[in-house]
């Protein structure tokens, strides 16, 4: 079981080739405004190998034209001395531009990824939020992008430097003898065949060992959060023994890796030194046989050996290589999923009422509108309303009957299957989404607060609100006082989960926000489900200074929070069962008189009619 | 006093690490043979003493020390890289019991982020000190000495050695002075990329609200100064480091000048032939990467050892609640509170003030009252969670903190409010205490829960995964899934903690009644702030602001003046009728 879904999870990291280079070319994009950039590192690079590679070269000459000549003058091999120094001055110079230049130009590209790729998950669909964790999107914009920029910095800077250094090291091979120098051109295909033949293998078990970390790091992550119930449940045992069986396959894995690894490096060291033995011998021989300088062998000998050096580092390269392909295809497929609600056709939005939001009147239509996730089974069933401007509507029904499917067709979370939706007439699928944002104000069960100060929560962050404005809104809603008493007043620092703050406090909080924003059409899903009775009074007073004048629509579960709204719609099964006010309900006896009565406690009660 | 990780781990594989420190230094001595060879095999090609069967001679040895090398190099390397591996497998199955171990205290103040990055990147960083470094070392070490000695063996003079190597042994200086600096910077990007995944974090939890408000623009841009800041960072730490790791080859380059000059000169005037010549050479180009790999180890290393405290200080906090010298096992259900108080730690204020609480073993209990009254205090301590002070708390016949932890946890069903589940199946959530329960047994406890019907509905039933490659549960499913949990248990006390807030009004009373009927003559507690929720308990204590300030049964406290009948008058009614100030 454990098994075929990790073949599963490999074959799905088996990157699909086509898919991968489209990745690629996506990245690469954003490498395109660094050109010049790339041109300099490519010039600094070319120096300072030219430099490095220029100094056996040197010490070729002091053997032969100097040692081996039996000359005696001190003079000549003094300036090769200062030479070289300059050379080495020269390496060191350019070596450190080009890293500098190089790094700028991959935290660049990484720095404007990390960007596009934050714009890009905030216009995408609430419905992405539903399936994806937050956590493995947090993967993408850190760790991806990390490895994409070793990508610039690693890997290309190694096939710059050392592809470079190789072909050098080539051309003065074939400089100082052009026979030897074919003759080590047979390393090549040689050197090609045991990369070609590690290559798959190589990836395999990479991939294996980064599938199996990831799992482990997973389950870490779980059972850290909830800790608290393995130990109430004192399973810590049981725990510890899922956590040691992740853990030895993960090792395992890594055995795997390691003996790969090991083998490839060592594989390319032997070849190396067998070729300068091959050399030697060849060489020997030709010098013996008076057709080869003695200078130029050493000269060889320290080439040949120093041709291992760039392919080695490219081969160290491969790992960081394939993790960076793998990130690509990962970032690029987030890139490239498109909002599943575009904004259709930007130039001809309708305007609601002058655009301001308070000018909007708030009527809403919901015109035969049929709704189901995905190809599932409609949750909304040919559902028509139609609600006045200012009117304020309690939605009530048991679980799954629709009731939070129907806020999220009017805010645009998702699109209707059939019908419409329709605020002041116009298809809300007709209305940019920002404006439609701002039009229907939102507060859900968990209020949410961002790191920051309560005066920057509660405009979010958005200076275009003043000061005062945001504490106005604050004492509208009754937080003012509460705020007060914090340390540091309307600056004291929140943290994410709004420390320090009761649940109905954050929920003040959030009203506050919905004040300043001012939205037209007010939509509260739960809002208070979480408080209990006492904070639930505090908070309702507040909202019912918010919602004056406002059209506002209350979805709760318990029958209390909504019974004074001037229409009550009963959901059952995507449709509606039931509407009217709480009086003529209960008159009614219907489902929502049994609804009323359980929460009442007195469900055994049986109606007469 | 610290707690020693590393070396009694290398200690109990003594022999395996010293079997692969002896072959990596064989390997290199052996390699080091290879300029000494090359050098004796121009010195005959040049002076032509030599004939064709030699220099296959010397080609075959030259082979014969690349085989050698190859496969004794290679074998020491994979056994040292294993013992790395096998460290970092051994660490975090000690951190992982570590945190099983630690309590809510510490949780707390410590984010899952922040604990995980002890198994993924400190345990790493040590592991990488144990294999790369190690190895590196043991690789540069050797190999700087056997050039030395193999210098001194060649006949090569020591006043030719000395000024020729004299730069090189400026690197550890070097590597001294810059590697902290590189340290500081590189620990400046790395809290900058820290806060870079905080704020993520933070900004894609609260996506929802940004789109809802608009305000996509203002929080791009404040996650955009994150990234800017990573990369300022980053460009300081390059320019710091990449002069340095240019300076390296540079002093190597320095050496050689010295060779040429003065090695040259000494061959001219004869004092050395050529071949010794070309061997100095060899040998000083032999000594710059095992030179520049030391610098790079120190580097790491000074990284490691700072993982290496992390993870002995936190392997070495003392979980603040455990098993007492003589742990008693839990006998009996009734539960006793005797003048409790409490603070959390850290905390000025008391969550609980004098709170004398019994309930009779088989008896329901509910505790009710507004957030933050201390309800849920009272279910932790009762679970160990936090430690009461002694002598407050009596379950059975014994103080609680004479009670193993083990027994005392085996014998509570404890039933969260905010239904936590894993990403397993339905089926392993709600089996979780009894993992061999029987499918009936789950099936049953389901119904219990009012669950079994949803859970029938998805397509693959109890086998279900929950969480990212499987379903979403909504916070009512998750509440009754987690009660499931609780029920299965079937334990002496069972405490509900607004267990059922989340639940529609008519799921809630089939759930109240069931529960009414399982839990007969069973002691259960019953946390709530709907009174629907435990009206039918036989006894209710009534709390406000860490205090019990009424008790009673449903019946008695109505016709008291008080919270609850308040409670009761605002439940009722709409909330917004509501007559209470």
């Amino acid at each position: 079981m454990a098994k075929s879904a990790e073949h599963a999870e490999a074959a799905k990291q088996q990157q699909n080739p086509a898919r991968s280079k489209e990745a690629r070319k996506g990245i690469m994009i954003y490498a395109k405004p660094y050109r010049k950039a790339f041109a300099g590192v490519f010039f600094c690079t070319l120096i300072a190998v030219f430099a490095d590679l220029l100094q056996p070269y040197l010490v070729k000459i002091v053997i032969d034209d100097h040692l081996m000549k039996g000359r005696t003058e001190f003079r000549p091999l003094l300036l090769i001395g200062v030479l070289y120094l300059l050379l080495s001055i020269l390496a060191l110079l350019f070596s450190y531009l080009q890293n500098n230049l190089i790094q700028r130009t991959g935290q660049g590209i990484v720095a404007s990824l990390r960007k596009d790729l934050f714009r890009h998950i905030s216009r995408l669909s609430p419905s992405l939020f539903d399936r994806t964790s937050s956590g493995s999107l947090v993967t993408h914009v850190s760790s991806d992008t990390e490895t994409v920029s070793q990508f610039f910095t690693q890997v290309l800077m190694s096939l710059m430097r050392d592809g470079m250094t190789l072909l050098l090291i080539i051309v003065l091979m074939f400089q100082l003898d052009p026979v030897l120098a074919s003759y080590s051109m047979v390393l090549l295909p040689v050197i090609g065949i045991i990369a070609f033949s590690f290559r798959s293998y190589m990836r395999k078990t990479y991939q294996l060992s980064r599938s199996r970390l990831s799992r482990l790091i997973a389950f870490t992550a779980e059972n850290l959060s909830g800790m608290n119930l393995v130990q109430a449940f004192h399973q810590e045992k049981e725990q510890e023994r899922q956590f040691a069986e992740k853990n030895e396959t993960y090792f395992e894995a890594n055995l795997r890796e390691i003996r790969t690894n090991v083998l490839f490096n060592r594989s390319f060291d032997l070849l190396g030194n067998l070729s300068v033995a091959f050399i030697a011998w060849l060489g020997g021989r030709a010098v013996l046989g008076e057709s080869l300088e003695f200078g130029i062998l050493y000269a060889f000998i320290t080439y040949i050996r120093q041709f291992f050096q760039p392919i080695n580092a490219i081969t160290q390269q491969w790992n960081t290589l394939q993790s960076a392909s793998v990130s690509m295809d990962r970032i690029w497929g987030l890139l490239s999923t498109k909002p599943d609600l575009p904004d259709e056709g930007k130039a001809s939005f309708p305007v609601l009422n002058g655009g301001g939001s308070p000018k909007v009147s708030g009527a809403i239509d919901f015109r035969n509108v049929t709704f189901g996730y995905g190809d599932g089974e409609p949750v909304i069933k040919a559902l028509s309303l139609s609600i006045r401007p200012g009117e304020r509507i309690g939605i009530v029904g048991t679980t799954g009957a629709g009731k939070s499917s129907l806020i999220s067709l009017l805010c645009r979370f998702y699109d209707v299957r059939k019908g419409s939706v329709r605020i002041d007439g116009i298809d809300v699928r007709e209305l940019p989404l920002a404006t439609l944002s701002r039009t229907v104000g939102l507060v859900q069960q968990e209020p949410y607060l961002f790191s920051g100060s309560i005066i920057d929560n509660i405009r979010l962050f958005d200076t275009r609100f003043s000061r005062e404005q945001a504490m106005e809104a604050c004492r509208f809603v009754g937080a003012d006082a509460l705020i007060r008493r914090l340390p540091d007043g309307y600056d004291t620092m929140l943290s994410e989960k709004g420390s320090g703050l009761s649940t109905g406090e954050r929920q003040l909080l959030s009203f506050a926000r919905i004040v300043l924003y001012q939205p037209a059409i007010l939509v509260l899903d739960e809002a208070t489900a979480n408080l209990d009775s006492s904070t639930e009074q505090l908070v309702q007073r507040a909202l019912d200074a918010v919602a004056a004048g406002r059209t506002t629509l209350v979805i709760a579960h318990r029958i209390s929070t909504v019974m004074d709204a001037d229409r009550i719609i009963v959901m059952r099964s995507g449709i509606i069962a039931e509407q009217g006010s709480h009086e003529e309900l209960v008159r009614q006896r219907g489902y929502y008189e049994q609804l009323f009565r359980h929460s009442q406690g007195r469900p055994e009660e049986r109606g007469a009619g | 006093m610290k707690l020693r990780l590393l070396t009694p781990y290398l200690a109990s594989r003594g022999w395996l690490y010293t079997a692969s420190l002896l072959l990596i230094a064989a390997g290199n001595i052996i390699q080091s043979y290879y300029p000494h060879i090359l050098g004796e095999f121009i010195d005959r090609l040049k002076n032509d003493d030599i004939a064709m069967p030699d220099i296959r001679m010397y080609a075959l040895m030259l082979v014969a020390i690349a085989v050698c090398y190859g496969s004794m190099a290679g074998l020491g390397q994979y056994l040292i890289m294993r013992l790395g591996r096998g460290f970092e497998r051994l660490m975090r199955k000690r951190l992982f019991r570590h945190f099983t171990r630690l309590s809510e205290s510490y949780y707390a103040k410590h984010g899952v982020g922040q604990m995980l990055s002890y198994v993924m990147n400190d345990v790493t960083s040590v592991r990488e000190a144990i294999s790369v470094c190690l190895n590196q070392t043991a690789n540069a070490v050797i190999l700087l000495l056997s050039a030395f000695v193999m210098m001194a063996a060649s006949g090569l003079p020591w006043g030719l050695i000395v000024p020729c190597v004299s730069p090189l042994l400026l690197i550890p200086f070097l590597v001294v002075y810059f590697g902290p600096r590189i340290r500081k910077r590189s620990r400046i990007v790395q809290n900058a990329l820290a806060r870079m995944t905080e704020s993520a974090e933070e900004q894609f939890g609260g996506m929802r609200v940004t789109q809802k408000f608009a305000a996509e623009d203002v929080m791009a841009e404040r996650f955009g100064g994150t990234v800017d800041r990573i990369r300022e960072s980053q460009l300081g730490l390059v320019r710091m480091s990449s002069f340095f790791q240019a300076l390296l080859p540079f002093l190597g380059a320095l050496s050689l000048v010295v060779t040429i000059a003065y090695g040259g000169y000494q061959a001219l005037s004869g004092a050395i032939t050529i071949g010794m010549f070309v061997s100095l050479t060899l040998y000083v180009r032999l000594m710059i990467n095992p030179l520049q790999q030391i610098g790079n180890v120190i580097n790491t290393m000074q990284r490691s050892r700072a993982s290496l405290e992390r993870l002995q200080e936190l392997l070495s906090i003392i979980p603040d609640i455990s098993d007492a010298e003589q742990s008693v096992p839990l006998s009996g259900s009734g539960i006793e509170l005797r003048g409790l108080s409490f603070n959390y730690p850290g905390s000025p204020m008391e969550a609980l003030h004098d709170i004398q609480l019994s309930v009779k073993p088989g008896m329901t209990a509910g505790i009710i009252g507004r957030t933050g009254s201390g309800k849920t205090t009272i279910a932790k301590l009762l679970l160990r969670i936090y430690e009461a002070p002694p002598r407050t708390i009596r379950i059975g016949e014994t103080d609680i903190r004479e009670l193993g932890l083990g027994s005392l946890r085996e014998n509570i069903a404890y039933v969260p409010q905010d239904g936590f589940l894993f990403s397993t199946t339905m089926r392993d959530n709600i089996a979780f205490s009894r993992r061999n329960a029987e499918q009936r047994e789950v099936e049953d406890a389901s119904r219990q829960a009012g669950i079994y019907e949803s859970i029938q509905q998805f397509s693959e039933g109890f086998q279900t995964r929950l969480g990212e490659r499987g379903v979403t549960l909504s916070g009512g499913q998750r509440q009754r899934t987690s009660l499931a949990r609780g029920l299965i248990k079937d334990a002496p006390i069972l405490i509900l903690d607004d267990s059922v807030s989340a639940v529609d009004a008519v799921t809630e009373t089939a759930i109240i009644r069931n529960i009414q009927q399982l839990r007969q003559n069973k002691t259960t507690l019953i946390i709530a702030h709907r009174i629907s929720a435990l009206k039918h308990a036989d006894v209710i204590f009534v709390m406000d602001e860490g205090r019990i300030v009424q008790q009673g049964t449903h019946e008695s406290l109505l016709a008291e003046k008080g919270i609850y009948a308040e409670l009761f008058a605002l439940q009722q009614g709409g909330t917004s009728h509501g007559q209470i100030g």
